[in-house]
């Protein structure tokens, strides 16, 4: 995937105000994907059949492995996965909420529907990194792009079974109506945002992007009998949640969350993080 | 219809695809695959399957074992460490390492 | 093999006869006994694979770093995934469904390895599953890929291809303790010497005490005795456990042979608890299987949906022709 355009070269090519717009873009990925992954491994050995179980694990370490390859490019700008992860002041990380709340038990509903909004947004964010200036990010799109597919092909087969029958849609629309304004924190933004788009960081700004997943997720939960709020697409902003995370804001779960992934690492006082895989610049992945 | 074969040449191995037959039903299939499959070939037993009855996904459809590093999944992955202290470890090192070596070779023809 | 079949039912002594690596398989038309006593060990072997998960789970959370937790999501997505394989080998021998058998383990019925009733509380604790307890499964289940009822060889044939992989990263764990801080050491020679005593149990009581031994041997089921397996295991681990510095606590006493060999004194073990924990009578244990019964109830809905589906003809969907 070459990149045309001048580009932003390498890290250290990066003048201060580029590399804030690069770490921007990549702690929202990277959290994202970490976040959401964590969330998904809640459902090991309590999914509803084997199959489901091996499934959804396999969903969650391609997400962790994604946040590993998006992790390891702001290691370029001199933080250790330490730092990003394990020391990290939990108000410091720019996921969507959506990613951050937890499951109550036995509502797989949310995770299809959870699934299905973010996969959809993955597709259209990868697609909008695509043809990053950024050479880095660039590199890595494809392959993260692959895995994402069989999610999204994942999440649309359960929620077209699911919405079969009443039951099950019932519980498909009430994880909609929770989960949709969460979504909608996927294309928040702040004041750098602007320069993520002008330096073509990113190809398309994020009230694009959210336009393009209203094309697609509204349509598709509308053709399975699923009802979407009257006009989220018109005024998005009014409803969106009180925290959006990509501020740094979260919810009360996210902290607990954090205080649990973190809980051995304390415990044993470490002061790095272990790796097993070789780093993906070493790698010919 | 078209019936897809499947051959055991032993008790206690896998059952294989060796290959298919046209046959109007179950019975004839069997008769059928009986001749077309089992007559040389050492056979111990052989499976029927209706050919619609079989769904299929391959590499144009799936990324079979994922684009991204997954060697925290293999032996191999530990490979610092030795296997042969115990016999059956060395021989699940050995499985994997002969599955990543077809997996390699397989990409490299892609 | 055409026309009637004359011996359509064989007697247990014509199985035991015949009993010999992967020899019978679902054509074969079983006695009761076999059927009966197969179900019961692929169940119970079944059923460990999901409760050692259940146990494990919460670490991939709590693991000190992505790596790990990619691992250790792996291996409790394995151990469910052997748990698909086993109860199928066991379904097939036609005395019990795979729902039948999930409910057993809900209600507290369904019987389990004894190192799976206990709590695991820190990371410390982690190597004694992730080493010794699937270096024990491994070293019984590699000789049960020469089982004499073929589903379930076949089974161990995967099995044991992605275990190797458990083991080991279960011992990359217990290195970076063993090499780590003063503190980390210490924990970790404080869960050694609290599961030790219970992985050397995990091969069951000496052969004259074990139940069900005879008769599985005699049909192929098992191809070798709880103290033939409890040994060769000692005689692998024990000399890892010290290379990493694990002192093995005074009780159970431990005969060293001076060749290479090792022997447990077992009227050191507490076989008592040992029963209790078989009979799924241990307090933490029901705990964990409660809780697992808990969640595995929560999501009836998503089956019950399913089948829905399935019975609707959805499963029978034609993929469009070549």
């Amino acid at each position: 995937m070459a990149v045309e355009q001048a580009g932003l070269g390498t890290p250290d090519d990066l003048s201060d105000e580029e590399r804030e717009a690069v770490e921007t873009l990549l702690y929202r990925l990277a959290d994202d994907e970490l976040v959401l992954g964590e969330r998904y491994t809640e459902w090991q050995v309590r999914a509803p059949t084997l199959e489901s179980d091996l499934a959804l694990a396999n969903i969650a370490q391609d997400e962790f492995g994604h946040a590993r390859l998006w992790y390891d490019l702001l290691q370029d700008f001199g933080a250790d996965e330490a730092d990003l992860i394990y020391e990290r002041d939990p108000a410091d990380f720019r996921h969507s909420t959506l990613v951050e709340l937890p499951f109550e038990e036995g509502d797989w509903a949310d995770a299809i529907v959870r699934s299905y909004l973010y996969d959809v947004a993955e597709d259209v964010r990868l697609e909008a990194l695509a043809g990053t200036s950024y050479p880095r990010i660039a590199d890595r799109v494809g392959k993260v792009r692959s895995e994402e597919e069989y999610h999204q092909e994942h999440a649309q087969n359960w929620l077209e079974r699911l919405a079969d029958d009443e039951e099950g849609r019932a519980r498909l629309q009430e994880a909609i109506d929770r989960l949709l304004p969460y979504a909608l924190t996927l294309f928040e933004g702040d004041e750098i945002d602007a320069r993520i788009d002008d330096l073509g960081i990113r190809t398309e700004s994020l009230d694009s992007m959210r336009e393009q997943w209203f094309d697609i997720a509204l349509p598709f939960c509308r053709s399975l009998g699923l009802d979407t709020p009257e006009g989220i697409r018109e005024d998005p902003k009014s409803f969106l949640p009180e925290q959006v995370g990509r501020d740094g804001d979260h919810t009360d779960d996210w902290r607990d969350l954090h205080d649990e992934m973190t809980h051995t690492y304390r415990e044993l006082g470490r002061t790095e993080a272990h790796k097993i895989m070789p780093d993906p610049d070493e790698t010919d992945e | 219809m078209i019936w897809e074969v499947f051959r055991q040449e032993e008790a206690g191995k896998y059952h294989t695809h060796c290959g298919n037959v046209h046959a109007p039903d179950r019975e004839m299939a069997k008769l059928f695959a009986q001749i077309q499959h089992g007559r040389r070939k050492p056979t111990n037993s052989l499976w029927v399957v209706p050919k619609e009855e079989i769904g299929e996904v391959d590499t144009d459809d799936a990324a079979f074992g994922g684009t991204t590093d997954k060697s925290y999944r293999w032996v191999m992955g530990y490979k610092d460490l030795d296997a042969a202290f115990a016999q059956e470890i060395a021989d699940s090192e050995s499985e994997q390492e002969a599955a990543d070596r077809q997996k390699q070779a397989q990409r490299g023809d892609d | 093999m055409s026309g009637e079949r004359e011996d359509s039912r064989m007697d247990i002594e014509q199985v035991k006869e015949r009993a010999g690596p992967r020899e019978f398989s679902p054509k074969d038309d079983l006695p009761e006994d076999y059927r009966k006593a197969a179900t019961r060990m692929i169940q119970f072997h079944a059923n460990s694979e999901i409760m050692g998960a259940y146990l494990e789970k919460p670490f991939i959370r709590q693991a000190p770093s992505l790596d790990r937790k990619l691992a250790f999501s792996a291996k409790v997505q394995d151990e469910i995934g052997h748990g698909q394989l086993l109860y199928r080998a066991a379904e097939s021998l036609g005395v019990k469904s795979r729902d039948q058998m999930l409910d057993e383990l809900a209600a507290g019925e369904g019987k389990f390895l004894n190192c799976f009733h206990y709590p695991m509380e820190n990371w410390a604790e982690v190597p004694m599953i992730a080493f010794f307890v699937d270096g024990a499964a491994m070293r019984r289940q590699a000789t049960l890929k020469r089982t004499s009822w073929e589903p379930y060889a076949h089974a161990m044939d995967k099995v044991c291809f992605e275990e190797g992989f458990h083991v080991k990263h279960g011992e990359d764990i217990m290195r970076e303790l063993a090499t780590g801080s003063k503190k980390e050491q210490e924990m970790l020679q404080d869960a050694f010497e609290t599961w030790w005593p219970r992985i050397i149990q995990f091969f069951g009581p000496t052969n004259e005490k074990s139940t069900h031994h005879d008769f599985s041997a005699d049909v192929g089921l098992k191809t070798m005795t709880n103290d033939e397996l409890r040994n060769a295991f000692l005689n692998a681990y024990i000399p890892k456990a010290r290379k990493y510095g694990l002192e093995l606590p005074d009780t159970p006493r431990i005969r060293d042979n001076d060749d290479g060999t090792y022997e447990v004194v077992e009227e050191d073990l507490d076989w008592d608890e040992f029963f209790t924990v078989a009979k799924n009578e241990y307090e933490p244990g029901k705990g964990q299987i409660n809780t697992r019964a808990a969640a595995q109830d929560a999501v009836e809905w998503v089956r019950n949906s399913l089948d829905d589906w399935e019975s609707k003809g959805g499963a029978t969907t034609p993929q469009a022709a070549d």
